[in-house]
């Protein structure tokens, strides 16, 4: 298989597994009583979301 | 201060709390995004100097980068008369300055007489597209010249992962089979000789590869830069079928008191530019390393100031120390070793290959600032107005 199929696929997993972890983030940011599960919920998500929109 | 952090919330302040941090998430990944964007979308600049008689590209060797980013110009000065070839590689690792602006100030000053180079300041442009993450590197450093400030990127060691990836955790050197670091997967310099349907980082080395073997360039020249902590500094590395020249290269520039280090490429370390493209084209191939302070992990604040003038208060206390191998200098002192090198190679290969002088059988270039001029001007002086 050619190396680009090959990538393209990891690469949909790959941000499937992001987009997975950005939805339970965003719904432990409004699950959490804690605010500072909150707080520290947001700076990862800042990173996740990057990552999704391949940024950086 | 956790025990405040954890009282409870109501419903609906809980549902203020949630959505003013996700507005605060938002906003702070649309002005980091905007930033990255546009650091990553950037052109370089360049002025085509006299000497350039065409521009060739990464693609005409190396198809498959046609339309990707990594299909960097090749800039070729041919002489009036035949003669040797000469390719001097910059921007192999953007976080090496030196390496670049040394093929800018050849580019917008040099002319050849007899012979023909090859000039590539951007050799991974992918690299130049982002910085490396969890160093607090700058984006930008500027050069003043005589018409005002130029600006140039400054960028990663290795290819972006937006551009290539996965990273394997162990990767193979595809022609020796080697197995090095996983973090040199998007090294070009451990990438030669390259494939034509590789990786992103072999793409681009097969292209050089390639680049060498069809116009069968005589002498080829990597310039790189290095911590100043770092063993191979202020040196030429050199192919074994290379090395009386880079020899002659070191008597000659000692003799103009600019110290400097010999050593020969080490034979079982594969994917390295002086390994791969000595074994695999007939060129003379060297590799020139000079002391970068800012690449350096003894380095204090990371700032654009640094890159230019490589004076940082740790340095100056680890080289009171006498625990560094080079002391970081100022960009001007490493531009003119850089240029130096490459005058010095040039010299020595005509010398010892043409002892006799015969017309068309010597690399014969000029136009080019001598090491004492570069440091007394600075580059600046020598680099041209943008149009």
């Amino acid at each position: 298989m050619e190396l680009e199929v090959i990538s393209m696929i990891i690469t949909i997993i790959y941000l499937l597994i992001v987009l997975f972890f950005v939805v339970l983030l965003v719904w432990n940011l409004f699950e959490s009583q804690s605010i500072l599960e909150k707080a520290l919920g947001s700076i990862v998500l800042v990173m996740l979301i990057l990552r999704l929109l391949l940024i950086k | 201060m956790m025990k405040y952090l954890n009282f409870k919330l109501t419903k609906k302040l809980n549902i203020v709390i949630s959505s003013i941090a996700i507005v605060f998430v938002v906003l702070i990944v649309f002005f980091a995004g905007k930033d990255f964007k546009e650091f990553s979308n950037y052109e370089q600049e360049f002025v085509k100097g006299p000497g350039v008689t065409r521009v060739e590209k990464f693609s005409d060797y190396s198809p498959k980068l046609k339309g990707t980013i990594g299909d960097a110009d090749i800039f070729v000065l041919e002489g009036e008369k035949p003669g040797p070839s000469l390719l001097v590689i910059g921007g192999t690792h953007p976080n090496e300055p030196s390496s670049q602006l040394t093929s800018v100030l050849l580019l917008e000053n040099m002319k050849v007489e007899s012979g023909t180079v090859y000039l590539i300041t951007e050799a991974n442009r992918s690299a130049f597209s982002h910085s490396h993450p969890q160093e607090g590197a700058v984006q930008f450093y500027s050069i003043e010249t005589q018409f005002g400030e130029r600006i140039f990127k400054f960028g990663s060691r290795a290819t972006n992962t937006n551009h290539q990836w996965p990273n394997p955790d162990v990767y193979v050197h595809k022609s020796s089979g080697q197995k090095l670091s996983a973090q040199d997967t998007r090294n070009l310099n451990r990438a030669y000789p390259g494939s034509v349907d590789g990786t992103y980082s072999e793409r681009v080395a097969y292209a050089i590869t390639e680049l060498i073997k069809k116009n069968n360039i005589t002498m080829t020249i990597d310039l790189h830069e290095a911590s100043p902590e770092y063993m191979t500094i202020n040196a030429i590395v050199a192919h074994q079928k290379s090395i009386h020249i880079a020899s002659l290269a070191f008597l000659n520039m000692e003799l103009q008191d600019v110290e400097i280090k010999v050593e020969q490429s080490p034979v079982n370390l594969h994917g390295l530019s002086h390994r791969e493209l000595g074994d695999h084209t007939d060129s003379l191939v060297f590799l020139a390393e000079t002391s970068n302070a800012s690449q350096g992990k003894l380095r204090g604040r990371f700032t654009a100031d640094l890159i230019v003038t490589g004076e940082d208060k740790y340095y100056k206390r680890a080289e009171q120390l006498g625990l560094l191998f080079a002391p970081p200098v100022h960009i001007n002192e490493r531009v003119a070793r850089h240029t130096l090198t490459i005058v010095e190679i040039v010299n020595a290969y005509n010398t010892l290959y043409n002892p006799k002088g015969e017309e068309n059988k010597s690399l014969i270039i000029s136009a080019i600032p001598s090491y004492n001029d570069i440091i007394s001007n600075g580059i600046g002086y020598y680099l041209h107005e943008l149009t």
